[in-house]
């Protein structure tokens, strides 16, 4: 264990106003499609940046490119530090989980995971201890030795998952990395960003999973069709999309109809009315209710969610 | 350990043997690289058997074309010919099996990206995959060349040891030997430059069949051109149109000249295979 936990040597990622990964202006065209449209998005060190967006939003494009698989039409990428043709000598300290994991079927996990140890400039002498440990950490001990071929969905994410921990990160990247994984799988993958966060690593995670990202991220990028719609810190963005108030009441078309003659509209929600942020404040608002003879049982502040923040953002583009 | 965890801090790439041996390893380790050798194994032991079976001393159909019954009762001339009959097709099919996994394979199983962002450097991951290849490439001649000789020797045996030419002289053990190996890694030679052909196609694609395609194809082509009067030029262009020269070692005195032209021609298309590989891997997508 201790190898794959212990807290990257190279991590000086606290400092305020550090970025773990940097692009600028970025863009990709494939022949007439545009994949990413000038693309301006920082991660900041030691975040949990969850990266959202519909399939097909050019989440994947973009990571690829963060990471020097593919080459931008036109943009720089900053990673760890390095840009340009030295972006490679990122890579060692960055773990990667891109586009599904990818392993061959006729070896075992662990023999998998030892050729890419073979592979990893960062280890040295004996590279069984870390790929156990990696196997350990992602709970594939048991199912170490037996071929690939006959992995579930769910381990061969979790061997992708250990690949990509194989060595102590500055920045470990997962696309996708709840993707076939049964609940258990999930809440150990949720343990692991954990980890890594309290690590001092940064992490992006792209998911179209909004209650995953949620749970786990402090920051969000919204991509669609290409462009970045929104990025920042995601208690920030939350609160700002909050407001508005919800009226637990049986007398719904009254209360309706009450606020429809003060100037506010309202709708019909779970157990009574929704009002919008609007011209009346709240104590107005019960007045109102109260003075045209409704029953109020409670009224709270609505809480804004991740789903309808998404929601929100990406229909109003559509 | 200081220093050691210096050096590794700052290493930007694994130490090159290291990725050669696993490269090897992994190779080595396929069912189909096995399956492969197998079948090269049985290359000469069939045509030792076959021999045995229909000729033997004196009873030989010795008008039977050329080199396989120059085979009858001379068994260290089983390995060259064995070699010759594989050259045509199976050694071929082997090392285009192993180009055609090193890089599209490992591109359609997803490995490629784990390997590029490693990261292994782009060129570095030719030399490794190289040395995968050129592993193959040597075991696959080795394996039909002693398997040869010791089917020829226990097999088909011989006049005590010896090698009779084609030009009628009679070679001693160690002499035929050396031209057994003499012949060995000439073929070695021509495959390497196939692999190296094949691995420029596999640097282009993600399906490994399309390698299969292009070097199994290639080959076909090539002895149609060669089998047309009218193109008779094109024959110095042509990888194959050398490799009937094996037959040469047989002969007393060596004759030189086509197995070094062939050599030559060989030589063009390794450059050529491997610079482009070089080259199309430096840009293409992980």
């Amino acid at each position: 264990m201790t190898a794959a936990t212990e807290a990257p040597r190279t991590a000086s990622t606290s400092e305020p106003g550090a970025v773990a990964a940097r692009v600028r202006g970025l863009r990709k065209t494939f022949g007439s499609t545009v994949a990413i449209d000038d693309v301006d998005l920082d991660v900041p060190a030691g975040a949990v940046l969850g990266m959202l967006g519909p399939n097909g939003s050019g989440k994947t494009t973009l990571i690829r490119m963060l990471l020097g698989l593919t080459r931008p039409t036109a943009g720089t990428v900053e990673l760890l530090g390095r840009t340009g043709n030295d972006l490679a000598a990122a890579l060692p300290d960055v773990g990667a989980l891109v586009e599904g994991p990818g392993f061959h079927p006729f070896l075992s996990g662990r023999d998998n995971l030892l050729r890419c140890a073979a592979a990893e400039p960062r280890l040295d002498g004996d590279l069984r201890g870390p790929v156990d440990a990696a196997l350990e950490r992602v709970g594939l001990t048991d199912a170490a030795r037996r071929r690939y071929r006959g992995y579930s969905l769910g381990m061969k994410q979790r061997l992708g998952l250990a690949a990509a921990l194989l060595v102590p990160r500055r920045l470990v990247v997962l696309d996708e990395p709840t993707n076939g994984l049964d609940p258990a799988g999930t809440r150990d993958v949720r343990r692991v960003v954990a980890e890594l966060r309290e690590s001092g690593a940064t992490v992006l995670l792209s998911s179209h999973l909004l209650a995953e990202v949620e749970a786990v991220c402090s920051h969000v990028a919204v991509l669609q069709t290409g462009t970045l719609l929104v990025a920042g810190e995601l208690r920030a963005l939350l609160d700002a999309d909050a407001g508005g108030l919800v009226v637990s009441t049986p007398d719904v078309d009254d209360a309706i109809l009450a606020l429809r003659e003060a100037g506010t509209p309202s709708y019909r929600a779970e157990g009574g009315v929704a009002v919008p942020p609007g011209p009346l404040e709240a104590p107005e608002i019960v007045a109102v209710l109260v003075g045209a003879g409704v029953a109020v049982w409670e009224v709270h502040r609505r809480r804004a969610h991740l789903e309808e923040l998404f929601a929100r953002l990406t229909e109003e583009d559509a | 350990m200081t220093a050691l965890g210096t050096r590794l801090e700052t290493r930007t790439a694994a130490p090159l043997g290291r990725l050669a041996a696993a490269e090897v390893r992994w190779v080595l380790r396929r069912p189909r690289t096995l399956v492969l050798l197998t079948l090269l194994a049985l290359v000469p032991v069939a045509l030792g058997i076959g021999i045995a079976l229909t000729g033997g001393p004196g009873g030989g159909d010795r008008d039977g074309p050329g080199l396989v019954a120059a085979v009858v009762g001379n068994g260290l001339v089983l390995p060259i010919a064995a070699m010759g009959l594989a050259l045509s097709l199976l050694l071929p099919l082997t090392v285009a099996t192993a180009s055609a996994d090193a890089l599209a394979g490992e591109a359609s199983h997803g490995t490629l990206r784990g390997l590029l962002l490693a990261p292994v450097g782009r060129s570095r991951l030719v030399v490794m995959k190289a040395a995968g290849v050129l592993t193959v490439a040597v075991l696959a001649v080795l394996v039909v060349a002693v398997v040869g000789v010791l089917t020829g020797l226990i097999v088909v045996g011989g006049p005590s040891g010896t090698m009779i030419t084609l030009s009628g002289t009679t070679l001693g053990l160690g002499e035929a030997l050396g031209r057994v190996a003499l012949v060995a890694a000439w073929t070695v030679v021509q495959l390497l430059a196939v692999a190296a052909v094949a691995l420029a196609v596999s640097a282009f694609t993600e399906h490994p069949l399309v390698v299969l395609a292009a070097v199994l194809g290639g080959l076909i082509i090539f002895g149609v051109l060669a089998a047309v009067p009218s193109l008779e030029w094109l024959q110095p262009l042509l990888l194959t149109s050398g490799w009937g020269a094996g037959t040469d070692a047989l002969r007393d005195p060596l004759p030189l000249d086509g197995l070094v032209s062939s050599t030559g021609r060989a030589l063009v298309y390794l450059v050529l295979g491997v610079g482009i590989t070089v080259w199309r891997m430096r840009r293409r997508d992980g």
